[in-house]
């Protein structure tokens, strides 16, 4: 390994450009073979995997491509489920206690929506520069830029990690279950995700896991939502939120803080790097990210129509807690609807923290140049591994000390992430309006109209935030 | 360049594919390399770098601003929390 990186470092740089000639062709390629690595192996050994489906799909036309969709399918699904966690969970499930079934249903929709064009964006990154997102800020914009924008995800990624692991607590604390032992049980899921030292083997164990996600499906109905309604408030957005206006601009800021938020983009686009995706995946990659946001947009819209019958019954869930949303709807929905609301509590948390520290320790290894990729054994990428199991194990011993603020942490950390969003998606749009960088997939009119008003909207909503707090009578609050 | 059946077909891929029977030989350095692409080989990438871009005059501005923004919403958030947390109206 060290001779690889020896040997890079001693040639001179020359300018990166976006290419799909194969490696095998290039003017280099006799010294590329002396300096493959274990990444480049397990990497190829998947890109075969596509080429053979690619190649049985030609002939069998509908399975062969569902056989390359299925190889392709991940970071998309991945980043949406994985944003379905713990504090978002949390903020539907104040939705739909505090204001019952309407207008949050279309908005969550809205968010996703707002989600999936940002998202869309870092796979053409990722597929077409095969490099993560702290990377080509750094390498575009230089470290002034580049430290700024990773100051941003290093603060959201801690804080939104330590939210996960009060969801593991509170989750598995429904069923008894020691604090201890929960965050352990959640610190060794994460390890045994990254033990086999595999992309591909990371990427289906918590796919496996963030299926149940969907608990909060069945959640649902055992609240017997009045579909009647739930079919008015998705086409007219009534009733309208009645009540604080403060509170309800933190609700809508948080249940958008719970589909847009940095760290996905920085994760979504190391996974499409390190899952090999290349120009010619592009259209399944926009596949695997509607997927992953319709999947997410029903899970989260489950949640609320769960926790509706609070609002119908008139429970004041104003400082709920995960478990206590668990708790309070057994009598409406049953021991097993509020067991499975407290399992998907934790899954939503166990996700996530797979996601979250799996992103912060890419941005390390893309910033500082060393190995950075699931697929490299401990020994090649320790510094990668040891922010990403480090990171787990400081959020959740953090979970465990006595009267740590966590209140404070929980609400906070989806409006942080709303803040923290425009500066990212100003880096992003002009990564993919760089003609240098993206070539041929360099964004249309249209994708840069929806990225602006998605960037225009979140600035906007912030502000309306900071106001309302500085003069709280201007909403009547 | 944009993707196309013929990239796809000059990728190698298919050609890795057919030479290939049941599982590639991966010990072979040319199947590897006609697997990735030519800016997907690690040693590749870490001597190419897409360089430097200048800022405009408007762009550092709206940059700067942003950063300002993310600076001061900060505060109001820490303001809000303390006011969450003292129950104040």
């Amino acid at each position: 390994m060290d001779d690889v990186k020896s040997a890079a470092k001693s040639m001179p740089y020359r300018p990166a450009r976006p290419t799909t000639e194969a490696a095998a062709e290039s003017a280099e390629s006799g010294e590329m073979a002396r300096l493959l690595t274990h990444e480049d192996l397990d990497r190829a050994a998947d890109r075969w995997q596509v080429a053979r489906a690619r190649g049985a799909g030609r002939r069998a036309k509908m399975g062969g491509r569902l056989r390359v969709l299925w190889l392709l399918v991940g970071p998309g699904v991945l980043v949406f489920l994985g944003e379905n966690d713990a504090p978002s969970m949390l903020s539907y499930s104040a939705d739909g206690a505090r204001y019952g079934v309407g207008f949050f249903l279309p908005f969550v929709v809205l968010t996703f929506l707002m989600g999936f064009i940002v998202q869309e964006m870092t796979v053409r990154l990722g597929a077409v520069t095969h490099r993560g997102h702290a990377e080509l800020i750094f390498d575009r914009f230089g470290r002034f830029w580049g430290f700024f924008a990773m100051a941003d995800l290093i603060l959201g990624n801690f804080l939104t990690l330590v939210t996960e692991f009060i969801g593991v607590r509170a989750g598995l604390g429904f069923f008894g279950i020691r604090p201890v032992v929960a965050v352990g049980s959640g610190l060794l899921i994460v390890m045994a995700a990254i033990a086999t030292g595999r992309y591909w083997t990371w990427e289906r164990i918590t796919l496996g896991l963030a299926i149940f996600n969907g608990l909060f499906i069945p959640a649902a109905l055992l609240a017997h939502p009045a579909w009647h309604e739930v079919g008015r408030a998705m086409v007219t957005w009534n009733p309208l939120p009645a009540g604080n206006r403060y509170e309800i601009l933190v609700l809508m800021l948080a249940t958008i803080g719970a589909t847009v938020t940095p760290w996905m983009l920085f994760f979504q686009q190391s996974a499409v790097v390190d899952k090999g995706m290349q120009p010619r995946d592009v259209a399944a990659g926009r596949f695997d990210t509607v997927l992953g946001a319709c999947l997410a947009a029903v899970f989260a819209m489950a949640t609320i129509l769960a926790t509706a019958p609070l609002f119908h019954h008139g429970i004041d869930a104003t400082r709920f807690q995960a478990a206590e949303f668990a708790q309070a709807l057994e009598p409406w929905i049953g021991h097993a609807g509020a067991a499975m609301f407290a399992l998907g509590i934790f899954e939503a948390g166990i996700v996530a923290a797979i996601a979250i520290s799996t992103s912060s320790a890419y941005a390390f290894g893309e910033v500082f140049q060393t190995g950075h990729s699931l697929n490299r054994p401990l020994r090649e990428a320790w510094g990668f591994y040891f922010i990403l199991l480090g990171s787990a194990c400081t959020a959740a011993a953090l979970v465990l000390i006595p009267r740590a603020p966590l209140e404070f942490i929980v609400l906070t950390v989806n409006v942080i992430a709303v803040l923290a969003m425009p500066p990212a998606l100003v880096f992003l749009l002009l990564l993919v309006n760089d003609h240098e960088v993206m070539g041929d997939q360099v964004n249309g009119r249209w994708a840069n109209v929806a990225g602006v008003a998605v960037t225009v909207l979140l600035v906007c909503a912030g502000m309306g935030f900071g106001l309302a707090t500085v003069f709280p009578k201007m909403l009547g609050g | 360049m944009k993707p196309t059946e013929a990239n796809f077909e000059a990728s190698g891929e298919l050609a890795a594919m057919a030479a290939g029977a049941s599982r590639p030989d991966l010990r072979d350095p040319q199947v590897v390399l006609s697997l990735l692409e030519a800016d997907q080989v690690v040693a590749a990438k870490r001597r190419t770098r897409f360089g430097r871009r200048d800022f405009s005059f408007g762009m550092r501005a709206l940059l700067w601003g942003l950063r300002i923004y993310v600076v001061v919403m900060l505060v109001m958030v820490l303001v809000s929390v303390v006011r969450a947390l003292h129950g104040a109206p």
